[in-house]
């Protein structure tokens, strides 16, 4: 049963089911969850427990085979390609395992990307992500190409893309994989900090432990189903 | 406030630079390629101009005003009167055609024989006019021996070496010439031999003759009557221009006709859109190479990014964008790279070679084909319609090109890509 009350993201028994060399492989389960705004949740559980398919299943990026996902309170599960693509600029931030900037685009440009997708001036993009910058401890990379960034600094500026649309949900899969424990404690501390400080939603498919020990809600998975949900 | 279109733009501009060794390489293939193409278009252009020139030089001139009965039978009974060729002529002189025409020189053709001690041959006689003869016909400069015609000459002729080997004649002597008269009598005329020419071409060097004009009318009795009004122009491509303008001023009353050279030489036409024929596959298949070379530096471009342009997707970006943004690479790569290309064979052509390419030691004699005399150096012709459709082809080839990378673009699977580590 769904919960009265405005969802980030809710699933009604959702499956997915992949054909992998004429097998039937059961990523999702028969998942029905829900993740409040303002929530900062980590999907944990050994690899193959299929939490990087519940996260892409939430970002769009794959269609359930069975049961329904809200994203923000709309249905997402039958959407076309073109409106998938809305809404993921318009209400989903992603910040992927491998940073995952564009190349060819400075910090400042790689962080403004969906603004300027939404057609949001240039001045009010160049405000917006200078503040956020400063928010988050590189106000001084707006310029840098992201091969003359660290690790650490990457992965601020993927938060940054992520957050600064102010999307209903922001879905991080394993955000912390490729940092040492020193970038990866400074990069946990800003996402806690937009968490708290601007109340964007989080969803982390993760195994490091002090993302999760930051953790307010840990749904584990196991073999493509929940087998616990527990807020701390 | 930059739109999304400029956006894809800045992204491919930028991707091209990143990628700008390979970039430089596929463009400087399409550079060469399109230089290749203007330099054997304009030299091809050219060369067609020249052949088109000697060919019609030898025949009627690029249009023919002639009796709407005249071709093909070409008798006298079909002849054109004074008047047409005085209303042609007139027109002519018009400021609109006046630039375009180069010379137009009234002519009396006939079918004869040509009799001389030592046999009898059929022939075709030219009733032309000496002092515009020079600048018309090709024949003046072909001197064998003697002299062509002057204008100060009543019985003189201006004979092909072929003919006056077979009559045995020499500088001086008499050939009596038989046709049929304006009112069906047979008529002689006794003329001497001035000059001798050789044209390269058999069938001209052993069965014509020029004789002045005023002699030719006089001897059939047509008065200032003539078979055809030959017009040479500056430029073939005037062609169509003139005829409609000398159409119009020539009226319907079924007097006079003009005609352009592809009717009045139909050989030639054929050789020009043959020769047109074997350019065009050889300029297809230079192009196709050129488009081999887009597809396999775009599509090498979309596959190493299949991971980027997954992330693009993930942030929002349409499938059609993608396809877009990939196109906008493949068409910027071409579009530059086709003018440069443009630029670059503008100038070896009309820079370098813009005298001409001399073929002259890889053909010894005469060249010759469709009743025309091939001038070995071949001087290039810079024609702007033709430049136009060189950089729109490359344009058109730059997009279907990477139609199919584009393709491959859009179905990439974002999921799928974020695992690529390519």
């Amino acid at each position: 049963m769904i919960e009265n009350g405005r969802t980030a993201v809710r699933t009604e028994d959702v499956w997915k089911i992949f054909e992998h060399d004429g097998m039937a492989v059961e990523a999702v389960r028969g998942v029905t969850v829900r993740i409040d705004p303002g929530e900062f949740v980590v999907l944990a559980g050994p690899s193959g427990s299929g939490k990087t398919t519940l996260l892409n299943l939430f970002g769009g990026l794959h269609r359930p085979s069975r049961g329904r996902v809200w994203v923000d309170e709309q249905d997402i599960s039958d959407l076309s390609e073109h409106d998938l693509s809305r809404l993921r600029l318009m209400r989903i931030g992603f910040v992927f395992q491998a940073y995952n900037l564009l190349p060819i685009l400075t910090a400042l440009e790689n962080a403004e990307f969906s603004l300027l997708l939404r057609g949001v001036p240039a001045d009010e993009r160049e405000r917006r992500v200078r503040a956020l910058f400063e928010k988050i401890g590189i106000a001084n990379l707006d310029d840098r190409r992201p091969s003359k960034l660290s690790g650490g600094q990457q992965q601020r500026v993927a938060v940054a893309r992520a957050v600064v649309g102010e999307p209903a949900l922001v879905l991080a899969d394993e955000p912390t994989a490729n940092l040492d424990s020193a970038a990866s404690g400074a990069l946990l501390d800003v996402m806690t900090q937009l968490n708290e400080e601007l109340g964007t939603t989080f969803v982390f498919a993760t195994h490091d432990q002090e993302l999760m020990a930051r953790a307010k809600r840990i749904v584990r998975l196991v073999d493509g189903a929940i087998a616990s949900d527990q807020r701390q | 406030m930059m739109t999304r279109l400029g956006l894809l733009v800045r992204l491919a501009l930028r991707n091209l630079r990143r990628q700008a060794r390979r970039s430089v390489l596929t463009a400087s293939a399409m550079v060469l390629g399109l230089a290749l193409l203007v330099f054997t278009r304009s030299i091809g252009d050219g060369a067609h101009e020249t052949w088109i020139k000697a060919g019609v030089r030898l025949a009627s001139g690029h249009v023919t005003v002639v009796a709407p009965d005249y071709l093909p039978r070409r008798t006298i009974e079909d002849r054109l009167r004074a008047a047409g060729a005085r209303a042609a002529l007139d027109a002519l002189a018009r400021s609109d055609l006046a630039p375009l025409v180069e010379i137009a020189a009234p002519r009396l053709e006939l079918r004869a024989l040509a009799s001389s001690p030592r046999g009898a041959v059929p022939v075709v006689v030219y009733g032309v006019d000496p002092t515009l003869e020079p600048a018309f016909s090709q024949l003046t400069t072909r001197l064998v021996e003697g002299r062509a015609l002057l204008a100060s000459d009543r019985l003189h002729a201006y004979v092909g070496v072929g003919l006056a080997q077979r009559l045995h004649l020499r500088l001086g002597d008499r050939v009596v010439l038989t046709a049929q008269g304006a009112d069906s009598t047979i008529a002689d005329q006794l003329v001497r031999v001035a000059g001798t020419f050789r044209s390269g071409l058999p069938e001209v060097d052993d069965g014509v003759i020029h004789i002045p004009i005023a002699t030719a009318q006089a001897w059939v009795g047509v008065g200032d009557d003539v078979s055809a009004v030959a017009i040479l122009l500056h430029s073939s491509r005037d062609a169509d221009r003139v005829v409609r303008s000398l159409t119009a001023a020539l009226g319907t009353d079924g007097t006079a006709v003009a005609l352009p050279w592809p009717t009045t030489t139909p050989e030639l036409d054929s050789a020009v859109k043959l020769d047109d024929y074997g350019n065009y596959v050889f300029h297809f298949v230079l192009l196709l190479i050129v488009a081999l070379a887009i597809v396999n530096t775009i599509l090498m471009a979309v596959l190493a990014r299949t991971r980027e342009l997954g992330i693009l997707r993930a942030l929002g970006l349409r499938r059609r964008d993608t396809a877009t943004l990939v196109l906008f690479e493949g068409t910027l790569l071409t579009t530059v790279a086709g003018l440069l290309g443009a630029a670059l064979g503008l100038a070896v052509t009309f820079g370098i070679f813009r005298d001409g390419l001399d073929f002259s030691a890889f053909y010894s004699g005469e060249m010759t084909a469709a009743g025309a005399i091939i001038d070995l150096i071949m001087i290039p012709e810079f024609r702007l319609d033709h430049m136009l459709q060189n950089v729109v082809w490359i344009f058109i080839i730059g997009v279907v090109a990477s139609l199919y990378p584009a393709w491959r673009a859009t179905r990439i699977e974002i999921a799928e890509a974020m695992k690529f580590e390519g």
